[in-house]
């Protein structure tokens, strides 16, 4: 943006500010979040599934007539709530091309990736907010379902869906209840082309509830305060983010940053241009605005479903990273969640590449393309700010269970978490989820109550700590074997590509999965994983990466490597070879041998 | 009988006297020693009954609440701990839900990560396993293996050891045996059973309860030791109970073998205390907002009953535990908020306090940054010269200074700028109390709202009116309801129970098996405090849940023999619960039993009601009129104010706002619309309209 662009934004601004006083603004934002955390509660409070209720993979905003979040629930995964405003801003186009209106007592089913959704398991149910019969905003939840109606059960490892069509039921703008009716066909439709309906329609019936009730809620302040007064206010609101993120901006030194990182896409098939899949980013900070381009990326992979729709993943994973690294909350405490925090950003994304595919090329397993687009941005701004990111961070997986009891099949969704890598002062955060997402683990004996899965090891991984000055996280084993006959599937990443060392730290370590049959064979299984039949008594062992380490490991506290010796986490062979730290049978330091094997290192010779 | 609660709070310790025969209340506040909290509380208890003439041996009993086993939890000061676990879940304690607690921070520390409550190193593992529905051994108990362990733990300097085995709740005996174990090896250890704590499933939470009763047990163990020499060494011979978070009080022998039941000791006699004051027919339906210098906390009763959080809701100082606790919502927010504007230009208030020191700008100890206290001393609603029974005259111009500042960068004038700092945390307080009613289908309109601690009764109408709550009761002491509170309840212990069921396949044997095992528990509880069968009242509950959902309701069980009938009673229950909380229900589906609960409880004796105010006229109580500004209709405009002396309020003669009260320990704002009167029990009464 030029000085005069930015002096006539701040103008504007400062239009929008005198329209409202600062306390009935304060007031309002209360009172807006006030509702989005209700919505949230109640949504994952009453939800079947363990994806929503114990992985709190939904999303709950209220959104402006014009497409705008307002505020989010705090409950949800930032990539739930983060994609709401495009939802709605596709439900719009979708109503303009069709001529279709929204009316009171409406309620809209929407799934469509190249429409503004994440991708078609995450289904939104918006519903529009009408005060005095006018339509003055929108009310809307996601949330992640079960099952979708794809070529195999579940939906997530759906990774042989060659095209948008195999991915399972596209609802465009679909009306579940015109005027307050409920269209019984449709939902009858939906019921016989999903697997697990009971649960499905369960937390689909709760995504409507909790929306009316943020509909419901957004009156009452509408009337509370008056629609002249909460317009200014949410404007004010949104002006509010928006100066917020620019600060921050502008506060980095004008520049390019780019960074370039692999994904593992598909390696084991006979087409070699499906795996090796390059991610590249180039960051231009210019003043208080910065653009995200995506250009050198990998083009799309037309037939396997891991590319990322732009508006609904690709976005998301930009705005999360951006914001979490500039305006970090540990650090800046809460800044209200809303559309003004976006505005400082563009995104420029080929078409026909991976973080811009063109239908019908399918999406539905783009969650970890999207995962390392954000970790690849991460790497990019680490040269601006060295002290407010963390070395490259541990990918996830997700992995379908099925099976088949009295007819009905059961699907069970585990994301198996990463780890981040270290950090300026600070040992990388250990076997959590990472970036876009943050979900739950299911309760072992909650697992093993309700579904014929046995969990037999769940703990940190064995000597994989990855050196630096500040140590990698550190990923997790989990092994679970089946019961009753089943199958598996698998969507995952970072077999090959470790997670990136920074400023002398080493790079971290992949991530596997191993089939093990009940007779005894081991088979490692590639990160994607189409539908695999799992017989009783077979385990699948996943294996989280471990993250990057930050600095160099020669400088890393003696003390600290001695903690981690006697936590189990490293050998005492490993600190020596990896730290220069010589510790003592008796668990205790020895320091002229330390600092011998430290000055071996510095004079390159082996301690 | 004559009974003492004692209440220690960061500053002073309150005291309450009792003697329901002479039907005398007494009150005395002494200095609180932070090393020992237990000297402080003893050395008021001598005071008080120096000062007042009484006898230390004629005291029946003590009732004591304590921040301890808090403290100790938020300052990471807790004993080195042990854990004895299942091989191969080894960090089951580190992993956690494997979830971030910010969404939105690369920076972030993960509490249970940065700081454990039991060292990687000290997690120790050994072979054994059951399995659910009904705990199948998988693999026997290794007990060499934790006979080991033991011996590892004693030569480590180790002071206390949590067991903590996958499905314990389904079959303690591992456990049990494991624990017995470890005595014989280690006998003075303080060992934790996580089924003992806490026999319910989802193991990250059970174990960080159990690791957390241990890391905290040897403080608190000693802590009641002390407490009670200290009473024997005053010649008192009262009886010692603790107030638990669940609202009742415990003997001390049971708190000191399962401290994390007093986590929220405190906040729990302070909402009890609330119910309390507001009296017999107001607390029926109130709302407790109990206001201090740094945060509100605010409790819920209906049908005279504050409810419990919900196992999943239930967190201390980052951790999750899970152990019954009154649900009381605690928000940032009170005299010492700060105002400010953030760097978007925003204007906000709080969370950040000033506290009590340096404090606001008007105590005159260094603040410098306008704070809540000054706004309201700007507005005129607090008396400068009384406040604290006049031991603190408040500085206005430094208030005013402040202010002013706010107001500059605002951009508007001082009185608007200082009524915006009020409004935005009434705004802030009265989002919370909708959270807490409307989002769970209960009515504020109904409710009372019961405003104490410093600053509550400035704000409480105020944020009435926000609500459209028409009542708002102020206590006569607003200062000591927490330890007012203590003298308020019973003995009171909670059993529970994982009991998986569905009502498609109820197993009612199961069920009532299940019952009559948790009643024998309580009465043994019971017996151990020396209450008989006879004197425990016993009522039963269940968490239930649609098949299929992770988050319980509460739902009461009928007494006698569960048979279809019942049954069919409990699951309309869950249906109208269902709704009431989430306004929808899912017809048709099952619903799983997921926990069953019994709560026992023997009556202890309570406080009297106060005596009435003395005789005398309105007039007499005006201490001077001044000015004081209020909105009305949407326009700030200053209004000819009386300032009342509450302890000089006639009973029954009403008085319109606008108006202040003062008293020592508060200050009662009574706004233009509303109308106040003394009653005959000392509580003022503020009601909407004339």
């Amino acid at each position: 943006m030029g000085k005069s662009a930015a002096a006539s934004l701040r103008n504007a601004t400062l239009e929008n500010a005198r329209r409202i006083d600062p306390v009935t603004a304060s007031v309002i934002q209360g009172g807006l979040e006030n509702i989005a955390v209700e919505m949230g509660h109640k949504l994952m409070r009453m939800s079947y599934s363990s994806i929503i209720r114990e992985s709190e993979d939904f999303g709950a905003a209220l959104i402006d007539p014009q497409g705008r979040q307002l505020c989010e629930t705090p409950q949800s995964t930032p990539l739930q709530s983060g994609p709401i405003p495009g939802y709605v801003q596709g439900i719009q186009q979708i109503f303009a091309e069709r001529g279709d209106s929204f009316e009171d007592g409406d309620v809209i089913v929407h799934n469509s990736a190249y429409h503004g959704a994440s991708h078609g398991p995450d289904v939104a149910f918006c519903i529009p907010v009408f005060h005095n019969s006018g339509l003055v905003g929108f009310s809307v939840t996601t949330a992640h379902h079960l099952d979708i109606g794809a070529l195999s059960p579940g939906s997530c490892g759906i990774v042989d869906a060659m095209d948008a069509y195999a991915e399972g039921l596209q609802f465009k703008a679909l009306k579940v209840y015109d005027r307050g009716t409920l269209n019984r066909p449709l939902w009858h439709m939906l019921r016989d082309n999903i697997r697990a309906p009971d649960l499905v329609v369960g937390d689909m019936e709760a995504q409507i509830a909790a929306g009316r009730i943020g509909a419901e809620r957004f009156v009452e302040l509408i009337e509370r305060h008056g629609p002249e007064t909460v317009e200014a206010a949410c404007d004010a609101l949104m002006d509010h983010s928006e100066r917020i993120m620019r600060m921050a901006i502008d506060a980095l030194p004008d520049g390019v940053y780019r960074a370039r990182t692999f994904i593992d896409g598909f390696l084991d098939g006979d087409d070699p241009s499906r795996g090796d899949l390059p991610i590249e980013v180039a960051i231009t900070v210019e003043g208080s605005d910065i653009t995200v381009d995506f250009t050198g990326t990998a083009a799309q992979v037309p037939d396997r479903p891991i590319n990322m729709p732009l508006k609904g993943t690709t976005d998301c994973a930009v705005w999360l990273t951006i914001r979490s690294i500039l305006l970090d909350s540990a650090i800046h405490g809460h800044i209200p969640q809303n559309s003004g925090l976006t505005r400082p950003i563009r995104i420029v994304a080929p078409a026909g590449t991976l973080v811009n595919p063109v239908f019908p090329a399918p999406t539905i397993a783009r969650f970890c393309t999207g995962n390392q687009a954000a970790d690849t941005l991460m790497k990019a701004l680490a040269e601006a700010v060295p002290h407010q990111v963390s070395a490259g961070v541990g990918n996830l997986h997700v992995v379908a269970f099925s099976g088949i009891r009295d007819e009905t099949h059961w699907v069970h969704m585990e994301i198996h978490e990463g780890c981040y890598g270290g950090r300026f002062g600070k040992d990388g955060m250990d076997a959590v989820d990472t970036l876009y997402a943050n979900t739950r683990n299911n309760p072992i004996e909650d697992v093993e109550t309700h579904l014929p899965l046995r969990v037999h090891r769940y703990e940190l991984r064995d000597d994989a700590c990855p050196p630096g000055q500040w140590r990698g996280g550190i990923g997790s084993i989990r092994e679970v074997e089946y019961l009753e006959d089943g199958g598996v599937s698998v969507e995952g990443e970072g077999h090959k590509y470790a997670p990136w060392g920074f400023a002398g730290g080493s790079d971290g370590r992949t991530a596997g999965l191993t089939f093990r049959r009940r007779d005894g064979e081991s088979i490692d299984l590639p990160s994607k994983l189409p539908n695999m039949t799992a017989r009783a008594g077979d385990r699948i062992v996943m294996i989280g990466p471990c993250g990057g380490g930050y600095g160099d490991p020669m400088a890393r506290d003696p003390a600290l490597v001695l903690e981690d010796v006697r936590d189990g986490l490293i050998s005492a062979e490993t600190a020596l070879r990896d730290y220069g730290v010589a510790i003592a049978e008796s668990m205790t330091l020895d320091a002229p041998a330390t600092e011998a094997a430290r000055q071996a290192g510095r004079e390159g010779r082996t301690p | 009988m004559q009974l003492i609660g004692v209440d220690v709070g960061g500053t002073f310790t309150d005291l309450v006297f009792t003697d329901t025969d002479r039907d005398v209340t007494l009150i005395h506040k002494a200095p609180t020693t932070p090393d020992d909290p237990s000297v402080g509380a003893i050395d008021g208890i001598r005071d008080l009954c120096a000062r007042y003439d009484l006898d230390p041996a004629a005291i029946d009993h003590v009732f004591h609440g304590t921040t301890i086993a808090t403290n100790a939890v938020i300052e990471h000061d807790g004993a080195r701990t042990g854990m004895i676990a299942n091989r191969g879940y080894r960090d089951i304690l580190h992993i956690g839900r494997h979830q971030r607690p910010e969404n939105y921070s690369i920076m972030q520390d993960i509490p249970w990560q940065n700081r454990p409550l039991v060292r990687r190193r000290d997690r120790m593992t050994v072979r054994e396993r059951l399995a659910p529905p009904n705990g199948e051994v998988l693999e026997p108990l290794d007990e060499d293996a934790v006979r080991e362990a033991a011996r590892a733990f004693r030569a480590r300097g180790i002071e206390a050891i949590c067991v903590c085995f996958l499905f314990s709740y389904l079959d303690p005996r591992h456990e049990e045996r494991a624990r017995q174990i470890v005595l014989e090896e280690f006998p003075e250890a303080f060992v934790t059973a996580s089924s003992s704590v806490a026999p319910q499933f989802r193991e990250f939470e059970r174990f960080t309860t159990a690791a957390m009763n241990a890391f905290i047990g040897p403080r608190v163990r000693n802590y009641v030791r002390n407490f009670a020499a200290g009473l024997d060494r005053a010649d008192c011979r009262g009886d010692l109970h603790i107030m638990g978070s669940n609202g009742g009080i415990a003997s001390a022998a049971t708190i000191a073998e399962r401290p994390v039941l007093t986590l929220l000791s405190g906040p729990a006699a302070g909402v009890l205390g609330g119910v309390w004051a507001a009296g017999p027919d107001a607390g029926e339906r109130a709302i407790t907002f109990d206001v201090g210098g740094t945060s509100a906390d605010i409790g819920i009763a209906v049908d005279g009953r504050v409810g419990e959080a919900t196992a999943r809701d239930t967190w201390i100082g980052g951790y999750p535990v899970l152990v019954p606790m009154l649900d009381i919502a605690t928000i940032g927010a009170g005299g010492g908020s700060i105002a400010h504007v953030d760097r978007g230009g925003a204007f906000r208030v709080g969370p950040q306090s000033a506290g009590s020191r340096p404090g606001p700008a008007a105590y005159g100890l260094g603040g410098d940054r306008p704070t809540v206290t000054d706004a309201n001393l700007v507005l005129g609603r607090l008396d400068p010269a009384s406040f604290l029974g006049g031991e603190m005259t408040l500085d206005t111009g430094a208030a005013r200074r402040v202010i002013g500042d706010l107001a500059e960068r605002l951009g508007l004038d001082e009185s608007e700028a200082a009524e915006g700092v009020v409004t935005i945390l009434n705004s802030n307080m009265a989002n919370a109390i909708r959270s807490r009613t409307v989002q769970k289908g209960l009515d504020p309109r109904s409710f009372t709202l019961v405003a104490f601690g410093g600053a509550g009764p400035l704000h409480g109408a105020e944020v009435a009116a926000m609500l459209d709550i028409p009542r708002v009761v102020v206590p006569p002491h607003p200062g000591i309801t927490s330890a007012a509170g203590l003298l308020t309840t019973d003995l009171k212990y909670d059993a529970v129970k994982t009991a998986f069921q569905t009502s498609n396949s109820v197993d009612a044997a199961a069920l009532n098996a299940g019952f009559a095992w948790l009643e024998d528990v309580l009465t043994a509880q019971f017996a151990a405090d020396g209450f008989g069968r006879d004197g425990i009242g016993l009522i039963r509950a269940g968490d239930l849940r649609y098949v299929g959902q992770g988050y319980e309701l509460r739902v009461a069980f009928p007494d006698g023999p569960i048979d279809e009938a019942a049954l069919a009673g409990v699951w309309q229950a869950f249906e109208r619960q269902h709704r009431t909380e989430y306004g929808h229900v899912f017809a048709d589906s099952p619903v799983e039993i997921v926990n069953i609960r019994l709560t026992g409880s023997a009556v202890m004796p309570k406080i009297g009601r106060p005596p009435p105010p003395a005789e005398g006229s309105l007039d007499a109580a005006r201490l001077r009129t001044g000015p004081c500004s209020f909105r009305v209709d949407g326009r700030l405009a200053r209004f000819d104010t009386p300032y009342y002396r509450r302890d000089a309020i006639p009973a029954g003669c009403p008085f319109e706002g606008p108006a202040v009260v003062v008293q020592r320990d508060t200050t009662t704002v009574v706004p233009p619309g509303w109308t106040a009167a003394a009653q005959a029990d000392r509580n003022l009464i503020l009601h909407r309209g004339n």
